[in-house]
């Protein structure tokens, strides 16, 4: 494997799950909030997470204290999300609030409340200002959203220049795709795009034909042969090859088969979603592949991509409960992890990555030396 | 995404409950009871169903399979990428769950015709429920991106019941926390 020499140039950025905001522009939303006694306080909080939880503001604490240029405290409370148009229209408020307003006397107005929870101390603060909201630091397990070590930081790097140098060959550039299992720096798969058939025998200058940049042009380019298709990107391709080499390793564990087997499966699945590490040391001098355990499809393990994946490889790769994803080039038209969309932040998914940003030196942008 | 309003025409139904019967194929199989067919010219062209634990590839979802049956069948024929995209470009899918993100971009990027769909996907579903993949705006057109017609709730309910059986049965590659079964009343 060849070593990154030059280590200090190249950077690892993590690429959180929702769009980075300046400090002092965080974004808001408007909700009904109402003035209320502080004797009644308790009894409010309690009816209110009961009739209306509002399960997006997690982060917004229900009641404000002000401290009156006089002396006194005045306590205010968030009752329920406002048009974000119109200004004071009351009948939008749900019934049961309405009655609420009713019962305390409730005068109500309208205020804005931040919409993401705070990502940092910095951030806490800033929104609190606001309206105040709760910070908890992040509690991920997954290694390399607080920082890399400089092992860490070695290996993702040279396997980032892996993943560079298979994105090229004589007559084109695309997209490349490495899967390692980083408990033991296995290369599990590796993909090139295979969208255009390669043409090197042509000879002429580099092309650059990266799926995901541009996923509708496909018929568009030129092949003399008959090896393309359309959605066959880099990380589809590696997806592919991975679990062709798990059935390959693993053969005989078909779902027709006892419950034993099963429980077996869900014990493998278990012990790699809890990622405990084997035989690191080992593997590096012993190739036998009786350490080997059955991945359940890519869990625990990492990708490389040259560039950021377009929608269709980002959500495979959630299919595929890929753990982190590294890639060099952001997409802006149609990426996935931040340019465009951002899959690693929509909580309706059943699996989040962690996603990562490689910056390259300078001279190892293929884009340059075109 | 537009909901059918029970506006649906005999063939519409028909075709639906054909890629019902490819669900109930993947359930007999053990597999997440999702299937489709691919029409064109008013014929059955293609049908595909969920095979992602026999693959242990969970990228093989039912539009997949369908769409590579085709993919081989029109190279076999030695038609060009241009005639390819035009036939696509004729093609009505009818998929009992709305396709995932993954699919619904899959077949912008082929430029296919339009969508029926069953049930939505509320977890997943990439024409309307978590992201718009079947639509454009002006800056994503500009880039090329093509839109297609999508409409849900064709049969929804049959949709909606085979999952509910499979889910009470187990999925049998769920990882563990998952695979709880589901408690009857």
């Amino acid at each position: 494997m060849n070593k990154c020499e030059v280590k200090e140039h190249w950077g690892i950025v993590y690429v959180p799950d929702k769009p980075p905001f300046p400090l002092h522009q965080q974004p808001t939303v408007k909700v009904h909030a109402a003035v209320i006694d502080p004797k009644h306080a308790n009894t409010l909080v309690r009816k209110l997470n009961q009739i209306l939880p509002l399960e997006n503001l997690r982060h917004v604490k229900r009641v404000r204290k002000q401290v009156l240029d006089e002396g006194g405290i005045r306590l205010s409370m968030m009752l329920c999300l406002a048009d974000e148009s119109d200004d004071t229209q009351l009948e939008i408020i749900p019934q049961e609030i309405v009655d609420l307003i009713n019962l305390y006397k409730l005068e109500t107005f309208i205020t804005k409340v931040c919409k993401y929870a705070p990502i940092s101390k910095e951030e806490w603060i800033e929104q609190s200002k606001l309206w105040p909201t709760s910070y908890h630091p992040p509690t991920y397990n997954i290694s390399g959203i607080t920082g890399f070590s400089e092992e860490e930081s070695l290996s993702v790097c040279t396997f980032m220049k892996q993943a560079l140098d298979l994105s090229k060959c004589e007559c084109q550039i695309v997209n490349a795709a490495i899967i390692v299992d980083p408990s033991t720096n296995y290369i599990i798969a590796h993909a090139r795009d295979q969208v255009n058939s390669c043409s090197c025998f042509i000879n002429h200058e580099h092309d650059v034909m990266v799926s995901c940049l541009n996923p509708w042009q496909w018929c568009n380019e030129n092949s003399s042969s008959c090896s393309w298709h359309p959605l066959r990107h880099a990380a589809i391709v590696a997806i592919e090859n991975s679990s062709e080499r798990d059935r390959r390793l693993f053969p005989g564990s078909g779902l027709d088969e006892s419950t034993d087997h099963l429980e077996h499966d869900l014990m493998l699945k278990k012990q790699k979603t809890e990622c405990v590490k084997k035989e690191v040391v080992d593997s590096q001098s012993n190739n036998s592949l009786t350490e080997l355990t059955r991945p359940y499809l890519c869990t625990g393990y990492d990708i490389y991509l040259v560039w950021e994946p377009c929608a269709m490889c980002a959500m495979a790769l959630v299919h595929q409960r890929v753990k982190r994803i590294f890639y060099a080039f952001p997409n802006r038209k149609t990426g996935a992890l931040g340019s465009v969309d951002r899959l690693q932040g929509e909580k309706s998914l059943n699996h989040h990555y962690a996603v990562f940003q490689v910056m390259l030196p300078q001279e190892k942008n293929p884009l340059i030396n075109i | 995404m537009a909901s059918s309003g029970g506006e649906e025409t005999p063939e519409i139904l028909a075709f639906m409950k054909l890629a019902l019967e490819q669900a109930k194929i993947a359930f007999e199989s053990l597999e997440v009871p999702v299937g489709c067919v691919i029409v064109m010219d008013g014929k059955v062209i293609s049908h595909g169903r969920n095979r992602t634990n026999e693959t242990r590839n969970a990228t093989r979802h039912a539009e997949m399979e369908a769409i590579d049956v085709l993919l081989n069948e029109w190279k076999e024929k030695k038609h060009t990428k241009h005639q390819v995209a035009d036939m696509f470009s004729k093609c009505y899918l009818y998929v009992t769950c709305e396709p995932c993100i993954m699919c619904a971009s899959a077949l912008s990027f082929l430029g296919i015709k339009e969508v029926f769909y069953g049930c939505a996907n509320d977890k997943f579903g990439g024409c309307g429920s978590i992201l718009s993949l079947h639509t454009t705006t002006t800056t994503t057109s500009d880039i090329g991106r093509k839109s297609y017609k999508c409409t849900g709730g064709i049969m929804g309910e049959e949709a909606v019941n085979l999952f509910r059986n499979f889910y009470e049965l187990g999925n049998p590659n769920a990882p563990k926390p998952h695979r709880q079964l589901v408690q009857q009343p």
